[in-house]
């Protein structure tokens, strides 16, 4: 009895932690379940895609209500993360443990050192007309009547969909083997690269994020890695957390959490690097 | 392609966007609601057994089994019941898109939608062919 309180007290502990750092939480359940729980590598990316699908269908709803999430982009770049996680889902379980560890180890420390200088450096502004950056986006903007125009939204066209695609294979094939959402591709893939404003990006990577995390999550679930027991309490967990982080955000310090979660990472990559290295 | 005017744009087609967008929150609102009722029931039962999550053998994955164990009040059942919600929830919500988009003479992404729901599918028969 007392592991399925503490499994739902660490999936409310990832719950609050991502929804204040606006992460799902597969980048802290996959740890917790692996270090705090020694559950084999495998196991806990299963439970954490579960968690992941929690979190994304319950802000895709609001995000839907909100009409924040685009929709159309969101049904077209699901198509490729979906098919990246097809292939990333399968690949799985064609690696060894201490590769999957060392895949998570370099993932965990990206993520750190992209939270630590996004602290640092101050707030992306729109590109001013009649600057460089302002005639790039002109450049890529769709042919008028193209498919690319009809995905764009409210003041701004979507670009460079191509890359889109592919960033969102990629993302696909990371959410897979790692069981995180892929947010940390798909954002800045649609906002730097496809020119989508970042709120927009944010809630239809969000959107986005159930069907790369399904496609995956039942190829784990039909070869046997889901762990009812365990994804039970830990995506109940995660969902009421997510909810309070979600309540609380406003009265939270994110820049001292930031600084606290650069050094979780940090201590959990280099946890997973000595697993990677069989010690 | 009329739902595929931009969100914000007067116009009918940004209405019937709009209705679609409304009409899927609240699907997922609705399955989320329901699959954390049939979690939290597992959960609570779970521990009124005293089975141990970390120690406990999984309980094998067979869809023919979960009604009898509904009925028997088992753990499991419940439990996977709410896992299964989970993840029916994403792909409700792109049949449902595609619906919507079909109805609004969008083809291309209805199209696009049925793609998706096929990977799915392409997902399951590997995983089956796999040896799941």
């Amino acid at each position: 009895m007392i592991a399925g309180l503490v499994l739902l007290a660490g999936g409310v502990a990832a719950g609050v932690f991502g929804s204040l750092l606006g992460l799902g939480g597969g980048i802290l359940i996959v740890p917790l379940l692996t270090f705090a729980f020694g559950l084999p590598l495998r196991e806990a990316v299963a439970v954490s895609l579960v968690c992941v699908i929690v979190t994304s269908s319950a802000s895709a709803g609001v995000y839907l209500e909100r009409h924040t999430a685009n929709l159309r982009l969101g049904m077209v770049l699901e198509l490729f993360t979906a098919s990246g996680a097809l292939a990333g889902g399968l690949v799985a379980f064609l690696l060894s443990d201490r590769v999957l560890a060392a895949l998570f180890a370099a993932l965990l420390t990206w993520v750190a050192v992209s939270m630590f200088r996004a602290g640092r450096k101050p707030q992306a502004v729109a590109p001013a007309p009649g600057s460089p950056e302002f005639a790039a986006a002109e450049a890529g903007a769709p042919a008028p009547g193209s498919f690319t125009e009809t995905l764009g939204g409210e003041g701004y066209s979507v670009q460079r969909l191509p890359m889109g695609m592919a960033g969102s294979v990629f993302a696909g094939v990371v959410s897979a083997i790692l069981g995180v959402g892929g947010g940390i591709v798909k954002v800045p893939v649609m906002n730097l690269v496809m020119g989508v404003p970042l709120k927009v990006a944010t809630a239809t990577s969000n959107m986005m994020i159930g069907i790369t995390a399904t496609s995956s999550a039942v190829i784990y679930l039909l070869r046997g890695q889901v762990d009812p027991y365990i994804a039970g309490p830990t995506a109940l967990g995660v969902f009421a957390g997510a909810i309070v982080g979600s309540r609380i955000a406003a009265r939270i310090d994110v820049r001292l959490l930031r600084l606290l979660f650069v050094v979780v990472m940090i201590y959990n990559a280099v946890q997973m690097a000595i697993k990677a290295l069989g010690q | 392609m009329s739902l595929a005017a931009t969100p914000g744009t007067p116009g009918a087609g940004a209405d019937t966007a709009r209705r679609l967008e409304s009409a899927i929150a609240r699907l997922l609102t609705l399955g989320t609601r329901a699959a954390v009722v049939f979690i939290l029931a597992g959960v609570v039962m779970m521990l009124a057994h005293g089975i141990d999550p970390l120690t406990a053998a999984i309980p094998a994955f067979s869809l023919s089994s979960i009604p009898g164990d509904l009925v028997a009040l088992r753990p499991a059942g419940f439990l996977w019941s709410g896992l299964l919600v989970v993840m029916a929830m994403p792909v409700a919500r792109v049949v449902v898109s595609g619906v919507g988009f079909f109805a609004a003479g969008n083809r291309r992404l209805a199209l696009v939608s049925l793609l998706v729901v096929l990977v799915l599918s392409a997902a399951v028969l590997a995983a089956q062919a796999m040896g799941g």
